[in-house]
């Protein structure tokens, strides 16, 4: 999916106007007379500019306002790209109820399946990285990987 | 004690020499597998560093950095597909030698080019970087903000991007370094009363997104049918070197000369530095009509060009804590996080630390010898390693890399947020290397002008008026209108799109 550069710089000029719009509620002191909104301000400015160009540059260009590229078309090259943003989405809602362990295992095992690997190599190679991974980040760097199921276990 | 002794007695410690030789390994991996990138291998090391004291991470990163853009060559050579982006310069000289018969020499130029290379970067490193900080010390804001400028104007200008785009990038990562408590007046920007908000845009989340979650994502759309890489087995790589030496010496000296510049100049990496080597060797070469065709002169300049960059880049972020390219601006995060501010300071403080990272320098440029021959001997192993079981192994440690940087899922979210949006931006053709940047240095900046404009009172003037401020002020205006300049008269950019 391919935005034109015309409708992108449109898009950027209505974003660069909410943020400063944004800035006018933040606070000014007295006898100060560079505060923070002046540097967001700046920025806005500058995105504005830039959206602009583009916009110009979309409209002399013209062209569709949106191109979609063939493989969102196809389902399973789609779903192939979405695939990444799900597992993320399922580790973000499981990883608290579940644990760790077996939210990681599920993850992997899930994409390998779905990237076609073979089952006996996929559930093996799942379950030794989740448990490697377990290892390294819980045991040796100390960080606090949910627990959830496993909690009495480990 | 003597510093440069306890620089030895801090790197020669068995956990830190450890660390090196796994990050070498893991360096040389990610470099030599198409799509992963020297930055990647980077942001997926930054929370496994992040645990351990400064001179072990820094190793990391030093490490896996030097070995990743040698490794890009090896694919670029076997498969024309360079392993990342600072090999892209080459890829197609490099198989046309291959396809002659080559491959042997071609993978002995780009070894002992690069640790030679790399080499004189960090002569270079060491050399300068003292001698600079003691001028450094003496800077005030405005010197900061006209370093800043121009290292974000340079990321801009002489990055392959349309420049409006480029520009775009910068001031989308400056607007959300704006993100959480302001620098001045300590008030709470951007932040919808959100607890997590309020400590910012954590950099090590936003970062993994930027350069690994988009790069799974571009990667994952065909993985599914992605047939397996055939490679040529490789002979003796050593053979032939040394004629190639004495030929091409020159273009050694001065491939290595411009990448320690271009890796020096703020904001301008390695694969800038490859392209505009190979170009300048084109130029000035006696047989031009020989590049494309196999010829292994340019890929002298450009291979060297592109290790001797990484040197070159650490050059303004130890003295100034300006990045000279992306690798550099993860750098400094990580030198933040560490409690070690960087910038002249640091040379007066903890001499010890610069001398260890040169001693890691110099070491990972010549262990790279050895174990660039082994992955060069093992590449047809590496390159069959199978793309659908390590996509999503990548995935995993990105999420608890993530996870662990803010020990809450806030970091996770963060990250895919991000990773959607890099993804977005690199395909309309925004490149996200200055968003980084901008991100990076974008409290510094912001810091430094209202500074800089309370002292001046909102007058112009004072931020030329020091002598260097002056000169620095003065090459990033000249800069900005060159820029202008460029843009109204639509000419293409200096380097061919990659």
């Amino acid at each position: 999916m391919r935005l034109n550069d015309g409708l992108l710089g449109a898009l950027l000029i209505g974003f660069a106007g909410w943020v400063w719009w944004q800035t006018s509620f933040f606070p000014a002191f007295p006898g100060q007379d560079y505060g923070p909104n002046l540097f967001p301000r700046i920025l806005a400015a500058g995105i504005a500019l830039a959206g602009l160009a583009l916009l110009l540059r979309g409209l002399r260009a013209g062209g569709a306002l949106l191109v979609i590229e063939p493989w969102v078309r196809d389902p399973a090259r789609l779903l192939s790209f979405l695939a990444i943003p799900l597992a993320a989405g399922f580790y973000l809602l499981a990883a608290t109820p579940l644990g760790f362990i077996p939210t990681a295992f599920l993850l992997l095992a899930g994409l390998f399946l779905w990237f076609r690997a073979r089952p006996l190599v996929a559930l093996p190679v799942a379950a030794s990285v989740t448990l490697l991974v377990h290892w390294f980040f819980a045991g040796l760097m100390r960080v606090p990987l949910p627990r959830g199921l496993l909690d009495k276990v480990l | 004690m003597d510093p440069i002794l306890a620089a030895f007695g801090l790197v020669f410690d068995p956990f830190v020499l450890a660390v090196i030789g796994v990050s070498a390994v893991f360096g040389m991996f990610v470099g030599a597998m198409p799509g992963l990138t020297a930055t990647m291998a980077t942001a997926l090391l930054v929370p496994v560093t992040f645990f351990m004291p400064p001179v072990p991470a820094l190793g990391a990163i030093v490490t896996a950095t030097a070995m990743a853009i040698f490794a890009g060559d090896i694919p670029a050579a076997m498969l024309r597909m360079p392993g990342t982006p600072a090999s892209a310069a080459y890829a197609d000289e490099s198989y046309a030698m291959t396809l002659k018969g080559q491959l042997n020499l071609n993978m002995g130029v780009n070894l002992v080019f690069s640790v030679a290379g790399g080499l004189v970067g960090v002569a270079v490193l060491i050399a300068a970087a003292p001698a600079l900080a003691e001028v450094a010390i003496n800077f005030s804001s405005y010197e900061y903000f006209w370093l800043a400028c121009l290292g974000l104007t340079c990321a801009v200008f002489l990055s392959n991007a349309d420049p409006v785009k480029g520009v775009l990038s910068l001031f989308i990562g400056l607007l959300l370094a704006t993100v959480g408590i302001d620098p001045a007046a300590g008030f709470p920007r951007f932040t919808f009363d959100n607890v997590d908000l309020i400590s910012g845009i954590n950099f090590v989340p936003t970062m993994i997104g930027m350069f690994a979650i988009s790069e799974l994502l571009r990667g994952a759309i065909d993985l599914r049918s992605a047939p397996a890489a055939i490679v040529q087995q490789v002979g003796n790589i050593f053979a032939g070197i040394a004629p190639v030496f004495r030929r091409y010496w020159f273009n050694f000296l001065r491939g290595s000369v411009i990448g320690t510049a271009i890796g020096a100049l703020p904001g301008a990496g390695a694969d800038i530095a490859a392209w505009i080597s190979y170009a300048v060797s084109k130029r000035f070469s006696k047989e031009p009509e020989k590049f494309g065709t196999g010829h292994v002169e340019g890929i002298v300049d450009s291979t060297s060009a592109n290790n001797s960059a990484l040197g070159g880049a650490w050059i303004p972020a130890l003295v100034f804590g300006i990045p000279g390219d992306s690798i550099t601006a993860i750098v400094i995060g990580v030198l933040y996080m560490k409690g070690m501010n960087p910038g002249p300071t640091v040379f007066l403080e903890n001499p010890q630390l610069i001398y260890a990272v040169f001693l890691i320098f110099i070491l990972a440029n010549l262990i790279m010898l050895p174990l660039g021959w082994a992955a060069i001997k093992g590449a047809r192993q590496m390159l069959r390693a199978p793309r659908n079981l390590l996509l999503p192994v990548i995935l995993l440690f990105c999420i608890v890399g993530s996870f662990a940087m803010t020990n809450s899922l806030y970091g996770v979210v963060l990250m895919l947020v991000m990773g959607l949006f890099g993804w977005f931006l690199e395909s309309h053709g925004i490149p996200v290397a200055p968003l980084i940047l901008g991100l990076v240095l974008g409290e510094l900046l912001e810091q430094t002008f209202v500074q800089s404009m309370i002292k001046a009172d909102g007058a112009i003037l004072p931020f030329f008026s020091r002598p260097i401020a002056g000169v620095l002020g003065v090459a990033t205006v000249a800069i900005w209108g060159v820029m202008v300049w460029r843009g109204l008269r639509h000419r293409p950019a200096l380097v061919p799109a990659g």
